[in-house]
């Protein structure tokens, strides 16, 4: 229970703690929220499924509350746990710090996130998914770009007419069901035909959010406007709810459409990943820049958890920790710069290396992790995914594997016309100590996935064979 | 019963106890009587034969009393709430007061009528006191016009219902709702005559929720009164209006389903559609709310059409999210206080008063069914009950939903934006607005997780 009392309480201290404090209360919260979950992973066998909260009670229309986390859910609980705490310190050298409003926000945005990822029963999960859209709306409204109004109404109404997409799925589902918990709804099998639907309305919700091809034309403007924290948050966190609930939700409560979904969503994750890397290419600002590589990059996880095989579901695990640690680092880089000159054009950068170059190391650090070299957390990730997508189909794999040549040209192009050439500017301020301890967090991470990715397949797998035989051992039929 | 009694006598007490000239005394009196018989109601609940007074045309059995509680409650919270706005003319004060009590009673007999004629007592008790209302601010040429209007179409409508109420007596020979039942049953009753009777109260009952085509009277009339008093329509005659329409169609009427629930069907997704898209464009604070009450009529209707036991209480757990949401609206354009009713004069109080920002966020929220406010919940049951048989309806709800989150999202843009440079004016809310405004926050909260 103290991973949701612990975000909740300091949401509330946030709110009304003196302002001075209020970045010690935010950073103190997050920290304390890490220790109780590190002591539940170390008291942890993978094995193992743990019921956080069951009141043994349903209500009229079916509600169990129930709660509770297997590997999976634990993996994503540490990784919201861990990356939270990054996000605030990078933060701490900013105006936004010592807002009571943004620190009460992200400790409550935790808070939801916890819930998506520990959610036992089909509500309580629509419950803390709607959730976090209110924190980052918030942030984005009160700290974001000028413009940012209009982009922010398409955003919310964007994601909230997915979700509503979802909730549709789960009224009908719960028609058919005893009640809404997640073994209830994984029990029931479903004809073709009808599972086509309710994957398609679960798909509407985690395609908007993740955000997969034709859906994604809300993200690069709203990552724009957003400011770093509520882009990090965005990227590094929000749309791993839509990729975990690919693989908890989505699939297992409707495989009997996979055979449909399968082809679509490959195809459309292939689209994206073509289509957002070569849109990358071409762009002037940087946020944009990195907004359209991480299309790109989700676009590959989604199509390999359509291949719902072991192996493939634990790269992906690995691949959405290294997106969250790189995507936060990619946009705290961007965000130091957008910071310090004033601009986000790439055009008028140029030379900070030569002026920052603590800075100009750590960025290109990240931006290699980002490229998937060897010994960083992207390498494994994205070679087992594409593994996966070449066994599906040769061509499949072989379009797919264009993300690296790609993904290589648009981050080194980035990377180089940012921070090489003839300084444009004056001077540039180095990092400051808790930048630096941010990306050096962030580096650390990434090198011990890199280099030592059993571990992530050792804390997911068993939970993965249980998924697997849940859904083998359904079988009451139901039109 | 005794409960609705000691209403009455309260409305008529604090009537005369205006004359005083001392509007402290008018609430507490108010307060006073309305609180001992929301006690007298829920002990009720539990122990039936307490003070047991029994009239044959009204019962108050436990569904009736859910409902009776909550419109009392709504009232005190709105009696409560609009108080700052009632003293502002001593001398008017206990008329505003007990005219609401008045209406309550009213709205009382309209949940637990068992026999046409009390309903119908019941209607008119409820109505005219908002006719008055609604005209109260005396020199203001739209209160007038809302007066007007409600009073002109309200009677119509009423001119129509009992019209309906005739033609249905003609056909089954009683008042009773449960001889009515019984006769529709049997087959001793059946022919046009019966089924003129029977679209005719609807179209009435459509009139009085405010469902398309027969909602043009809303926007005036809720743009018109005074807020306090929109507040008080959207939330009590509303929620008297469809627990009425639901008692008579869901179980007296319920052997006609396929009679009426064809053109039911139509008109929800056209008050829905002409709700929601309405609403998109206003402008006015007051007429917007007047648009997201005829599309919540709508998604409320789908409790109706269903026919079920359980839509009892669904749309229960429905009212309450919105009635709640409502009130704190409400009480928030009073704080506001702006003559125009103009959204914009809502920027930025969510940085000028946090407290209010967040409780406007929660009722915004709430209406538009985002989890895990009451709204959603209610949203949630009534929809999910009616999924089996009118999948097309509850798709079109959904869609809806989505629609209306435009509007919503827009008013609570308009209320927490930051910028520095769009001044409001001071306010002022009273330690009682607070109160009601808390309250209503609590409700929000829990109100959608107190399924039994």
């Amino acid at each position: 229970m103290e991973i949701y009392i612990i975000p909740l309480l300091f949401a509330l201290i946030a709110a009304i703690a003196p302002k001075n404090l209020v970045k010690h209360v935010g950073l103190v919260g997050a920290l304390s929220s890490l220790v109780v979950t590190l002591t539940q992973v170390v008291s942890f066998s993978p094995a193992e499924t743990v019921t956080l909260f069951d009141p043994n009670f349903i209500t009229s229309f079916g509600l169990t509350f129930k709660m509770g986390y297997d590997g999976m859910g634990l993996f994503m609980v540490l990784l919201t746990n861990v990356m939270i705490p990054i996000i605030l310190l990078s933060n701490l050298n900013r105006s936004i710090a010592n807002e009571k409003s943004f620190n009460s926000m992200v400790m409550l945005m935790q808070f939801g996130l916890v819930g998506v990822f520990t959610a036992m029963d089909g509500i309580m999960f629509y419950v803390f998914w709607e959730l976090t859209l209110i924190p980052i709306f918030l942030i984005v409204l009160w700290y974001g770009a000028p413009e940012r109004k209009n982009i922010l109404i398409k955003f919310f109404i964007y994601t909230f007419v997915g979700s509503l997409g979802m909730l549709l799925s789960l009224m009908a589902l719960g028609t058919y069901a005893k009640d809404f918990s997640h073994e209830s709804l994984v029990a029931i099998q479903l004809v073709p035909k009808t599972a086509f639907w309710i994957m398609g309305g679960f798909f509407l919700a985690f395609a908007i959010k993740i955000p997969l091809f034709p859906f994604h034309t809300w993200q690069p403007t709203t990552y724009t406007v957003a400011p770093m924290a509520g882009t990090m948050l965005l990227s590094g966190l929000m749309l791993k709810m839509a990729l975990f609930g690919m693989i908890r939700w989505m699939i297992p409560l409707a495989p009997e459409a996979m055979a449909d979904f399968k082809c679509i969503v490959i195809t459309l994750g292939l689209i994206g990943i073509l289509y957002a890397a070569i849109i990358a290419i071409k762009q002037s600002d940087i946020k944009r820049l990195f907004a359209f590589a991480s299309i790109s990059h989700v676009g590959l996880i989604a199509a390999g958890i359509m291949l719902f095989d072991k192996e493939t579901l634990s790269a992906v695990f690995i691949q959405i920790a290294n997106h969250s640690l790189v995507a936060v680092g990619l946009f705290l880089a961007a965000g130091i710069l957008e910071k310090r000159l004033g601009t986000r054009t790439l055009s008028e950068m140029g030379g900070v290396a030569k002026l920052a170059p603590k800075f100009g190391f750590w960025f290109a650090v990240i931006a290699f992790a980002s490229v998937s070299v060897p010994f960083t957390s992207g390498f494994i990730g994205e070679f087992l995914l594409l593994k996966g997508l070449y066994g599906y189909n040769w061509m499949v794999g072989l379009a797919a594997g264009t993300t690296l040549v790609f993904g290589a040209v648009y981050t080194l192009r980035a990377y180089q016309l940012s921070m090489y050439g003839a300084p444009k500017m004056e001077s540039f301020k180095d990092l400051t100590w808790n930048e630096l301890l941010a990306f050096f967090l962030i580096t650390v991470f990434i090198l011990i996935i890199g280099v030592y990715p059993q571990v992530v397949i050792d804390f997911v797998g068993p939970s993965l064979d249980k998924l697997f035989l849940s859904m083998q051992a359904s079988n009451t039929l139901i039109p | 019963m005794d409960a609705l009694i000691v209403v009455f006598v309260t409305g008529l007490i604090s009537m005369f106890i205006a004359m005083a000239n001392k509007p402290a005394y008018v609430l507490i009196t108010a307060v006073v009587g309305l609180s001992t018989a929301l006690v007298l109601m829920i002990s009720s609940w539990f122990n039936p034969a307490f003070i047991q007074i029994t009239y044959e045309g009204l019962e108050f059995d436990k569904v009736a009393i859910l409902y009776s509680v909550l419109a009392m409650s709504f009232t005190l919270l709105i009696i409560v709430g609009g108080y700052s706005y009632f003293k502002k003319e001593v001398e008017h004060t206990g008329e505003y007061i007990s005219l609401l009590l008045f209406s309550l009673v009213g709205a009382l007999c309209m949940i637990a009528f068992t026999d046409l004629f009390m309903f119908f007592l019941g209607l008119e008790i409820l109505s005219i006191p908002i006719y008055v209302l609604a005209g109260s601010k005396k020199k203001n040429i739209l209160s007038s016009e809302a007066s007007l209007k409600y009073f002109f179409t309200g009677a119509f409508a009423t001119g129509i219902l009992l019209f309906g109420t005739a033609w249905v007596y003609g056909a089954t020979g009683s008042f009773k709702l449960n001889e009515i039942a019984l006769a529709i049953n049997d087959g001793t009753a059946q022919g046009p005559l019966l089924s003129i009777g029977v679209l005719m109260m609807m179209a009435s009952f459509l009139f009085k929720v405010g469902a398309a085509p027969f909602h043009f009277w809303s926007p005036d009339v809720y743009g018109g009164s005074p807020n306090i008093v929109t507040g008080y329509m959207a939330a009590v005659v509303k929620l008297a209006g469809l627990f009425a329409f639901m008692k008579l169609f869901t179980f007296v009427f319920g052997d006609l389903h396929s009679l009426w629930s064809g053109a039911l069907f139509g008109l929800i997704i056209l008050t829905m559609f002409v709700g929601n898209l309405s609403a998109l464009g206003q402008t006015k604070f007051k007429r917007l709310l007047a648009y997201s009450s005829i599309a919540n009529a709508g998604y409320a209707l789908l409790a109706i059409i269903v026919q079920d036991f359980e839509s009892v209480w669904n749309l229960w757990i429905y009212l309450l999210g919105y009635g709640f949401a409502v009130i704190a609206l409400i009480i928030i354009s009073l704080i506001v206080n702006n003559e125009d009713d103009d959204i914009s004069a809502y920027k930025g109080i969510g940085r000028k008063n946090p407290l209010i920002g967040i409780v406007m966020i929660l009722a915004l929220l709430s209406m538009a069914g985002v989890p895990p406010l009451a709204g959603f919940f209610g949203k949630f049951m009534v929809f999910s009950s009616a999924f089996n048989e009118y999948p097309v309806l509850v798709i079109l709800a959904v869609v809806n939903s989505g629609i209306g989150m435009f509007y919503y999202l827009r008013l609570l843009m308009t209320a927490m934006s930051k910028e520095d440079n769009e001044v409001v004016a001071t306010l002022k809310p009273t330690i009682m607005q607070y109160i009601v405004l808390a309250v209503c926050a609590v409700g929000l909260i829990v109100g959608g997780l107190i399924t039994i």
